[in-house]
């Protein structure tokens, strides 16, 4: 369960940012998780939900976006990777297509705060 | 009325469609690189520890990792009576509660830095890099690491280590690769341990070598029976190939 510290980093980056535009209100919270890292999008948003309590995004709708991964090849291949067949979960094929090498993720890792959302006209 | 901070995102607001640049209220001209990619700042963490331990100290620093039972702690405890004499070793051990695996790896004389995760179920680098600063690395040639037991989360949390070995053993059934995918994918070699009872547990390793090669290409596979140490001979090479400035590629 590290959902939750990283809902708290979330949470801080999203106030700070908030407090450092004025507003004292933050209504909507938008991030990015990618596919290939084990955060679960529920339990995210769950522990963020008790997160904000207490802060100015207490209230704050939370979306995530998922980013289905990227990556690239020494062979100078880049793209979207298959998803391996049949596993209960998914994962991306880390074969590259054109050569058969293991290829880097380039997306797909990361979690970010991409979008805060606060109310109009907050700096006087 | 709902104006959007960081990002791409200074376009997009919400409620109206007033351009940036009318109506004199203000705050639309927002940052546009968006929030820190929070794992990535892990990532970061793991190669502070990386360059601090192997860089600067010449250390090898190998982690092992995997489920609760497979035989971490078994397969340290041979791997550090086989060592050259003059080997010093150190060890980091993760642990929910409790420091029996420690205790287990100092009666073997590894300098032991037990840490208690508590609620957080793996380790992370900072976790390690604070158990760092209790070792003296100028005493030392090799760092192993013991990971908590899980199979999820350590996938997401580097912890800086040359070699990041997965150890899983055949009770878990032949099935645990397909399972646990992106652990495989973000680890360096796999230990397939307890071969003594694949057999009785009908665990058809050869199964287990295939889905690790489809799911994480180029892994290195070891089997091994770790209470009586067979297999660890080609485990100990590896390592050693693996150390200082071989495995890593920054
Ligand atoms: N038969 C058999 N038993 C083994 C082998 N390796 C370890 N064991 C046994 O499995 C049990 C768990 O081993 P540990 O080394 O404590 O496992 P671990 O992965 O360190 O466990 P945690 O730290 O609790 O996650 C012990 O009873 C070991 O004796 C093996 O190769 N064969
Ligand atoms: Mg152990
Ligand atoms: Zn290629």
């Amino acid at each position: 369960m590290h959902e939750l510290s990283i809902a708290q980093s979330l949470v801080d980056q999203a106030v700070d940012t908030a407090s450092d535009h004025g507003a004292d209100r933050i209504d909507r919270l938008e991030l990015a998780v990618g596919e290939a890292t084990h955060l679960n999008p529920d339990q995210l948003v769950f522990c963020l939900e008790n997160v904000v309590a207490g802060t100015p995004a207490a209230d704050a709708d939370v979306v995530v976006d998922p980013v289905p991964p990227e990556g690239t090849c020494t062979c100078g291949w880049s793209g979207e990777p298959d998803t391996l067949p049949e596993l209960p979960i998914a994962a991306p094929d880390l074969r590259c297509p054109e050569c058969g090498e293991r290829i880097e993720l380039t997306a797909g890792t990361e979690c970010r705060l991409v979008r805060i959302s606060v109310p109009e006209a907050v700096e006087a | 009325m709902l104006t959007d901070l960081f990002g791409p995102l200074s376009m997009h607001r919400f409620g109206h469609d007033r351009g940036d640049t009318d109506g004199g209220s203000g705050d639309h001209d927002h940052n546009d690189t968006g929030g820190t990619d929070v794992l990535a700042r892990y990532r970061e963490r793991a190669s502070e520890v990386h360059e601090r331990v192997v860089h600067d100290h010449g250390v090898s620093c190998i982690e092992f990792l995997g489920s609760t039972g497979s035989g971490k702690t078994t397969l340290l405890e041979r791997l550090v009576e086989r060592r050259p004499a003059d080997e010093r070793v150190g060890a980091i051990v993760g642990d929910v509660a409790g420091d029996d695996d420690a205790r287990r790896l100092e009666a073997c004389g590894v300098d032991v830095v037990n840490v208690n995760t508590g609620k957080e179920c793996h380790l992370d680098a900072s976790l390690v890099a604070d158990a760092v600063d209790e070792l003296d690395l100028e005493t030392l040639d090799r760092l192993y690491i013991e990971n908590v037991g899980n199979m999820v989360c350590p996938a997401d949390f580097p912890l800086g280590a040359e070699a990041r070995v997965l150890v899983v053993s055949t009770t878990e059934g032949d099935d645990v690769v397909r399972k646990h995918p992106l652990l495989f994918q973000s680890c360096d070699a796999a230990v397939v341990n307890k071969t003594d009872i694949a057999d009785a547990v009908g665990a058809d390793t050869d199964r287990m070598r295939t889905d690790i090669t489809e799911v994480a290409p180029d892994m290195e596979v070891f089997e091994t029976n770790a209470r009586d140490g067979s297999g660890t001979d080609r485990l100990t090479e590896y390592l050693a190939a693996s150390g200082r400035g071989h495995a890593h590629t920054d």
